[in-house]
């Protein structure tokens, strides 16, 4: 298994999370976030954001639908043409999953 | 060294750290709330009528996921406390119904200490995962 965890922006979080719903992965975590990349945060004007609000989301998904769901989310995260501050994508091995409500090792 | 990250129900936070300490696992990290969605919510009836182009489906699923809050525990142990560990989370959580949480371990590369700049690699955490170097 390995565990994919999107830095999405917080508008498009919902989106992400309907197309994967309707691709059938509906297991899913969110978690607020934040954070800034390589553009150093976000200057308007005067003011300078150094930390910008992301939504940070973490699915654990099987090796073979590593392909199907970075692309989804790739897709649904992006805003237009793409920009900077759309976010990041990470993908992470995952060695054992165990579900509490059936103690049950499912990998 | 491994991560164990563990979704668990917010209620019960309190019961897990109690059976983590019980069974030596003394450090972790707790987040606050976090949101969530498992297996459970998905109707497939639904989505299949959402497909066949049924209006009142896709009204339905039109109204956005539903998300379950959930606290997320992590904790970073040597390689031979993986099974205690992930036995305590369970113990403490299990109630037999669908919504208990989920468990998932990663690996861990590299652990430092910042106070003192030590470092752990491979399996064992060695001096930086062993609370009893710390401070009393």
């Amino acid at each position: 298994m390995i565990m994919i965890k999107a830095v999405v922006r917080p508008e498009k979080a919902d989106s992400v999370l309907e197309a994967l719903l309707e691709a059938g992965y509906s297991a899913v975590t969110k978690i607020p976030v934040f954070g800034r990349g390589k553009q150093r945060g976000l200057k308007v004007g005067e003011i300078h954001y150094d930390e910008l609000p992301k939504e940070m989301l973490l699915f654990v998904v099987p090796d073979i639908d590593k392909e199907f769901v970075l692309k989804t989310v790739l897709e649904s995260a992006r805003t237009g043409p793409g920009h900077f501050g759309d976010g990041k994508v990470f993908v992470i091995p995952v060695e054992e999953v165990y579900t509490i409500s059936s103690g049950v090792k499912e990998v | 060294m491994k991560q164990i990250m563990a979704i668990i129900r917010i209620n019960k936070i309190n019961a897990t750290k109690k059976a983590l300490n019980d069974a030596g696992i003394t450090s972790f990290t707790a987040t606050g709330r976090v949101l969530g969605r498992g297996k459970g919510l998905v109707d497939y009836r639904l989505l299949d009528g959402a497909k066949a182009g049924h209006t009142e489906a896709i009204a339905q699923l039109g109204q956005g996921p539903r998300l379950v809050p959930k606290r997320q525990l992590i904790v970073v142990v040597s390689d031979d406390w993986v099974e205690s560990t992930v036995r305590a989370i369970i113990g403490a959580n299990q109630t037999g119904n669908p919504g208990d949480g989920k468990i998932f371990v990663t690996p861990v590369s590299e652990a430092i200490r910042v106070r003192t700049g030590e470092k752990a690699e491979g399996a064992s955490g060695g001096t930086v995962l062993d609370s009893s170097g710390g401070l009393p």
